[in-house]
């Protein structure tokens, strides 16, 4: 038992350690003095991220801190991550306290819910893309909110009824009994014993939205948010440490929502 | 666990019941999101894909036809298209399950420490929020031209010119796809294993039971819900992604990758087609998988 317990020790070690490596190497080169992706590090410089622009030029030459369309973008899915972390939240809460019941029709509740999860992305993308042509609405920075709330919400509610307290139903139908109203019993029972797996269903939606590309791409090309944005630039653009220190930047900003999260997990269990 | 709606004392003080039918209202906003942004769309794409292109080839006329179907049985790429599509979609699958099972396992019974526990799962959470094309773009560093694998060989001097194939190829995709959706695979495992008794564990350590036993007996046959939900869940992603295959498959072709090849193309109907296949073979696979195994078991009952 020993052995196989150091086995699956060095195991986890090796596989955070191959999900881990692009992502220091990335912190790593994004300093690197060097115009391009490469090995060996030449010198230390924080040129990526605040060199000011002589004005010649162009994308990825540009540092991350004077990258004007890279902050708009960055302003864009800021919004559109705290819309679908309220949406998300909302939709979650509601569903679950439905779901929870032995309601007609929960079964197909259940799964058309679900199904916004297990469509293949690409698929969900196009419709949306050619139902917004047909109808001539406008793509703004709201359809690619919806389009992760819709992404979001199976996994966080099923994230959320698995952790549910068991006896929790027994305490409404107690608090009930003592004529509370539906909604006081909401607010006093219910939602202070669910409250972190609430935080942790707007949490999960906003890391959703935060990096979502496959459906994001079909409705906000371009400059929109931070993924289609850089999507875009790699296209047409050379690939530069400049990218290197924008991805730093996402990446530091999504490790502290995260450590949040992991803290604010962690308070829930005690 | 045996509720049913709430006793009739509480009918006086509001007008319904909760878990009456005031509960269908609760629905209302989940529903109306769910039929705007996922029924509605797929549905029209569906209609879409019978409609003929126009002859201007950038849009579509309303005129019924079965030609785009036929086109795409008879291509002669689709078959490659199919397979590729299944093939990388099943690998990945299978390379997530051996990561993550292993893990599931390690985070279940042998972490006893809860915020430690935690710090592992949000270690495993953050690959998969980084933004999608950073979090490919990031590789370069290390299987590129210039990358450290190719320094590292050339610097003991088993290579003389940097290899270039190590990025462009298959085995890329499947790292990079590990890397984003293990988390998939890893959390239903982790739900079901979290249901196990770990007595029963006990119980058959009591009785002589050899750890493989143990293992395959009660650990694995009892999280098979969730090793299913992980398979399926991954399967699908994989599938609907065109994105990661577009960078570094190195020329493979998927059925996602020729939907976003045609979209950008604005050759909407045979986009469309090629998204409806995508969309009845995740259906298939999914009816299928949700017929071995009761997703709902994860969540209610």
């Amino acid at each position: 038992m020993k052995l196989s317990d150091v086995g699956i020790r060095v195991y986890v070690a090796f596989f955070i350690l191959l999900v881990y490596t692009p992502i220091i190497l990335m912190i790593v080169l994004s300093t690197n003095t060097s115009g391009r992706i490469s090995f060996p590090y030449e010198g230390f410089t924080t040129k990526w991220y605040d060199a000011k622009p002589s004005g010649f030029e162009y994308g990825s030459y540009i540092s991350a801190y004077y990258d004007w369309a890279f902050w708009i973008a960055f302003q864009n899915t800021v919004y559109v991550a705290f819309a679908a972390a309220m949406m998300t939240t909302i939709i979650v809460t509601t569903v679950a306290m439905t779901l929870r019941h032995r309601i007609f029709g929960r079964n197909a509740l259940f799964y058309i819910i679900l199904l916004g999860f297990l469509v293949p992305g690409v698929a969900l993308g196009l419709g949306n893309n050619i139902l917004f042509r047909m109808m001539n609405w406008q793509f703004t920075w709201w359809i690619a909110a919806m389009l992760d709330t819709v992404y979001a919400v199976p996994f966080g509610l099923i994230l959320m009824m698995a952790r549910f307290d068991p006896d929790l139903m027994l305490y409404e139908r107690a608090a009930s009994v003592l004529r509370a109203s539906p909604f006081s019993v909401f607010r006093r029972v219910t939602l202070p014993l669910i409250k972190w797996e609430v935080v942790s269903a707007a949490i999960f939606g906003f890391v959703l939205a935060w990096g979502e590309l496959i459906r994001t791409n079909f409705v906000a090309r371009g400059t929109g948010v931070i993924s289609t944005y850089i999507s875009t630039q790699l296209a047409i653009n050379p690939i530069t440490p400049k990218w290197y220190a924008v991805g730093t930047i996402i990446t530091g900003i999504s490790i502290i929502a995260l450590v949040f999260m992991g803290w604010v997990l962690s308070r829930g269990q005690k | 666990m045996a509720q049913g709606p709430v006793p009739s004392p509480a009918k006086k003080t509001s007008g319904f019941r909760v878990g009456g039918y005031s509960s269908y209202l609760l629905l209302v906003p989940g529903l109306t999101i769910a039929t705007i942004f996922m029924i509605l769309p797929l549905a029209i794409m569906t209609v879409v894909s019978f409609y003929t292109t126009a002859p201007s080839s950038t849009g579509y006329l309303e005129i019924f036809t079965t030609k785009n179907y036929i086109d795409f049985f008879t291509a002669p790429n689709t078959p490659t298209l199919l397979v590729n599509t299944f093939s990388l979609a099943l690998i990945a699958a299978g390379i997530c399950f051996a990561f993550g099972f292993p893990l599931a396992y390690f985070l279940t019974f042998r972490i006893k420490n809860a915020t430690f526990k935690n710090y592992v799962i949000t270690l495993l959470i953050v690959p998969f929020l980084i933004d999608a094309s950073i979090r490919t773009v990031a590789w370069i560093a290390i299987l590129g031209k210039d990358g450290i694998v190719n320094y590292a060989l050339m610097s003991i001097g088993a290579i003389h010119s940097p290899l270039t194939a190590l990025l462009f190829s298959r085995n890329t995709l499947y790292i990079i796809w590990l890397q984003t959706y293990i988390v998939f695979m890893e959390f239903p495992i982790y739900l079901a294993m979290n249901r196990i008794d770990p007595d029963l564990i006990w119980a058959a350590k009591v009785l002589k039971a050899p750890p493989h036993r143990v293992l395959y007996d009660i650990v694995f046959k009892l999280s098979l819900p969730g090793i299913i939900c992980g398979f399926v869940f991954v399967f699908v992603s994989t599938l609907g992604d065109y994105v990661t295959p577009n960078l570094w498959a190195g020329g493979v072709q998927t059925l996602g990758l020729s939907v976003s090849r045609y979209s950008d193309n604005f050759l909407w109907p045979y986009a469309s087609v090629l998204s409806t296949m995508l969309l009845i073979i995740s259906v298939i696979v999914l009816f299928i998988s949700f017929k071995v195994v009761d997703i709902r078991k994860l969540v209610y009952e």
